[in-house]
């Protein structure tokens, strides 16, 4: 197992320094001047040529490409992931203070996809074609086609108009105050699990009616076991190895989605600092953020896989 | 970093005699000053002004939650345009004089008590206040004044201080003993367009030291003491920013609050809109039409709308032909149907009318006539037919192909885009091709010449015009992206800049306007206003009057009624 771990990620360094380069350079040809958030429109417009290559120069970015890349990942190597070009803040204080709090939202988004998805998946391929059935697959369609930021502003506007409610306005680690936390990560965590539940919905109710449909189902029924349990203890099992590899996809998504529903929903998470950094053209805050987002989407894509040997005992991690 | 040269290029000579005897007077002047009877008339002098809240009885303490773009790129206020600083950073810093807070036009004392201007207009001589100690313990001095401005007029390189041209007539600042500094100017400039220049809200005070110690650089110094209200305490990046009373402000008692804690919302955000509604915020600046309206409604809660620094126009790309005609600029410059253009606009912000002069400055044409005139009638018919008429004697009645119409990325500008092109397809017979760009390219698109027609906004300073005339019209202004050129113009604005009579001026700006009404440099959509909502509860902040969100950002006579 330890092999097979170090093994996928040796392979995955590659795959990591493949979007580095090609973050890296995106930032670069993209058309648009970070000097311009630097300054403002007036002070850009009053910028004199001389003065314009030399803060350029001492932001780094009149070195040869090759070195700015280099300088980077030494940035990287420190652990220090460099300084945001504007107010001077080293990148990883920002991951430090607001990753918490999307991983939180990542994590718990997850979980409701899961307390979501499987017991609709689970009660539509029990009850094929029936009413619940008919009920569960039409919300999940609907959830499926709502984007997240729409419905994460509808929530946002009703729960201002309706209760006069809005969320803290600042990161409150789950540390210091769990209560005040949770009013941050809830909403963003609802939309996008809701959103990744229809996926799961969908994709447990098709494994579990193709596994139902087995000769060891049919025989669990035979020999008298109850119904719940022949869906639970036999079916399940081995209907969730498809739907485990959809979550690791869908982690994706809610890394992506977390992008726009943290904005939605005016949380100040990484999602929110990425959206500011692309506006303000802070080259090192994008290039690093895109980054880790890379890395947790791979590393979340070794953990599935490493669980399928746990779930199913044919497969051996060599 | 070299120090900033206290003197501009041409410095008036000065030989040993001058010099001992300038030294003589700036000693005699300090022993003088030390002086028992003339401490205590100084002391009397100093006090003789105190702001106070507007109401009658203000009450001391709460912390005042503020909304308002407050996340800056850096933290230098001198380099900045953006009230991302001034939002956050105002209410930590002082002026050498100010606008008065409670009705946003009066130029009042604040580190200077009072100030005498040469005869001849060539001397500005500003008397500060003794006992006035920056954040850090510092005493406050000439010094520190000469430094500040030396670093605004005369910035070493690589520094960028969009303020610098307002001071372009000063040669010379000179510290005339601890608590008196003088501004040498090489000739006159009216008196309101240097004592506008002067209280502006960015030219804020800081110490001498703090810039030595940094370079002269400040954009990555996020905590330099000032002498303001209130003090740093600490700042979460694109969070918040808490600051507390500073107990040994000069001007007791203020302030009244005791905290300010400065959250940051991007401008017009709906996100600002909710914080405000839903009680998370006691005030918010620059909200969306919709939250003023809900403000106004609710009870417990209010609004206001104020004039602000910004025109929104099109440039017209003189370098590129048929633009380079000014009866191609003045024809798509009549085709534009002003009022339908703020009408398209209304439900995300309120603008106002106006042609090339601030619409509601003492300097601008009357409402009344400006709405008969051609381009501002509520009838564009006949505006429209003047401009058909123009097309056919450039030699382009059958209109224009592939024009390309960069537009800057935000509401306001990518609805008027699309109605302007609707109008210059109706009326010239023009086709445009909209090409939408983020602000980090916008600048780069125009100031480098890409474009025919480009949509944005741009900001003054001053409502005086001598500021925009200048940066926006002049042949080398940084905000001319037009590149426009007029020689009777430019002769103009020289005359402007220097006449020291308001009527004989007025008159000047009313030829200036006529040249621009007929040779374009830009076509002006409309100018901006700005709203704020707020809880009752907050007093003391009356921004009805004001002009711009710069000069009046230090919350300074604000407290809460709770």
């Amino acid at each position: 197992m330890l092999k097979y771990l170090l093994r996928r990620l040796i392979f995955g360094l590659p795959t990591l320094v493949g979007i580095s380069i090609v973050i890296f350079v995106v930032m670069r040809v993209l058309p648009g001047d970070p000097l311009v958030a630097m300054f403002g429109a007036e002070g850009f417009q009053r910028l004199n040529p001389a003065d314009r290559a030399r803060i350029m120069s001492d932001l780094g970015l009149s070195d040869p490409l090759p070195v700015q890349y280099v300088h980077w990942m030494k940035d990287i190597a420190s652990g220090s992931l460099g300084r945001s070009f504007f107010r001077g803040d080293r990148v990883s204080e920002l991951v430090l203070h607001r990753g918490p709090l999307s991983a939180e939202i990542g994590v718990l988004s997850v979980l409701i996809s899961w307390l979501v998805g499987l017991p609709v998946g689970i009660t539509s391929a029990v009850r094929p074609n029936s009413l619940a059935d008919n009920v569960g697959r039409s919300v999940s369609v609907l959830f499926l086609a709502i984007p997240g930021f729409w419905l994460g502003m509808l929530i946002v506007l009703a729960s201002l108009f309706w209760f006069h409610y809005k969320a803290p306005l600042v990161v409150v680690q789950l540390w210091e105050d769990p209560w005040t936390n949770l009013q941050l990560a809830i909403g963003p965590a609802t939309v996008l699990g809701l959103g990744q539940g229809a996926y799961i919905a969908r994709m447990t109710r098709s494994c579990l009616l193709e596994v139902i449909g087995e000769d060891y189902v049919r025989t669990a029924r035979a020999k008298g076991v109850a119904e719940r349990l022949v869906v639970v203890r036999h079916a399940l099992p081995n209907a969730l190895l498809p739907v485990i590899t959809v979550s690791g996809i869908l982690m994706g998504f809610v890394l992506g989605g977390s992008v726009a529903v943290e904005q939605a929903f005016g949380v100040p998470g990484l999602g929110t600092a990425l959206v500011t950094a692309l506006v303000e053209r802070d080259i090192v805050v994008v290039q690093n953020l895109v980054l880790l987002y890379g890395v947790i989407f791979m590393l979340v894509n070794v953990l599935v896989d490493l669980s399928y040997a746990l779930l199913d005992p044919r497969i051996h991690h060599e | 970093m070299a120090e900033p040269s206290a003197s501009r290029s041409d410095p008036e000579t000065v030989g040993r005699r001058a010099f001992l005897r300038r030294l003589a007077v700036a000693a005699g002047g300090a022993v003088v000053e030390s002086f028992p009877g003339r401490s205590r008339a100084r002391a009397a002098a100093e006090q003789a002004f105190q702001l106070r809240a507007p109401e009658p009885d203000p009450k001391r303490g709460g912390t005042l939650r503020y909304g308002v773009a407050s996340s800056p790129a850096h933290f230098d206020i001198h380099q900045s345009g953006t009230v991302a600083n001034i939002g956050a950073q105002g209410p930590m810093y002082d002026n050498l004089i100010r606008r008065d807070p409670r009705d946003g036009q009066t130029i009042i004392p604040d580190l200077a008590y009072r100030w005498d201007i040469a005869p001849d207009g060539k001397g500005y001589t500003f008397h500060l206040r003794s006992g006035v100690r920056f954040h850090d313990g510092a005493d406050f001095t000439a010094e520190d004044v000469k430094a500040t401005f030396s670093r605004i007029i005369w910035p070493p390189t690589g520094i960028v201080i969009p303020r610098t041209p307002l001071f372009s007539a000063v040669s010379e600042i000179r510290a005339l003993g601890p608590h008196k500094v003088e501004f040498r100017l090489k000739e006159p400039r009216p008196r309101g367009f240097m004592l506008s220049a002067f209280a502006s809200g960015w030219n804020v005070i800081v110490r001498k030291k703090t810039l030595e110690e940094n370079d002269y650089n400040l954009r990555q110094t996020p905590n330099y003491p000032g002498t303001g209200p209130f003090r740093h305490v600490s700042r979460k990046k694109d969070e918040v920013w808490l600051m507390e009373r500073n107990p040994h402000y000069w001007n007791t008692p203020l302030p009244y609050l005791d905290r300010l804690a400065v959250y940051n919302f991007a401008p017009f955000s709906p996100e600002l809109g909710a914080a405000l509604l839903g009680g998370k915020l006691d005030y918010a600046r620059i909200v969306d039409t919709a939250t003023l309206r809900r403000a106004q409604e609710q009870p417990g809660m209010t609004g206001a709308t104020y004039y602000q620094s910004v025109v929104d126009a099109v440039w017209v790309n003189t370098r590129h032909k048929p633009f380079g005609d000014p009866r191609v600029r003045r024809a798509l410059h009549l085709a534009l149907d002003r009022h339908a253009l703020i009408d398209v606009v209304k439900e995300a912000a309120p603008y106002l009318l106006g042609g090339f002069v601030y619409p509601f400055s003492e300097w601008a044409t009357p409402r009344n006539e400006m709405v008969q005139r051609l381009g501002y009638q509520q009838d564009p018919k006949p505006a429209v037919e003047e401009a058909r008429r123009l097309m056919a004697a450039a030699g382009y009645a059958a209109g224009l192909r592939n024009v390309d119409f960069v537009v800057r990325e935000g509401a306001s500008w990518k609805l008027w885009a699309v109605a302007i092109q609707a109008m210059l397809k109706e009326a010239l017979d023009i086709e445009t091709k909209l090409r939408t760009v983020q602000i980090s390219a916008f600048f780069e698109e125009t100031q480098g010449g890409n474009f025919d027609l480009s949509i944005g906004a741009i900001v003054s300073t001053l409502i005086d015009p001598s500021d925009y005339f200048n940066a926006w019209y002049g042949t080398d202004g940084p905000q001319n992206y037009s590149k426009w050129h007029d020689p009777a113009f430019q002769k103009l604005v020289t005359q402007i800049d220097r006449e020291l009579d308001d009527r004989r001026r007025r008159a000047l700006v009313r030829q200036g306007e006529a040249i621009l009404e007929h040779d374009p440099p830009f076509l002006p959509v409309a100018w901006e206003q700005l709203s704020d909502a707020w809880y009752t509860s907050v007093k003391g902040q009356q921004p009805r009057h004001i002009f711009g969100i710069y000069d009046v950002a230090r919350w300074d006579v604000a407290w809460l009624d709770k």
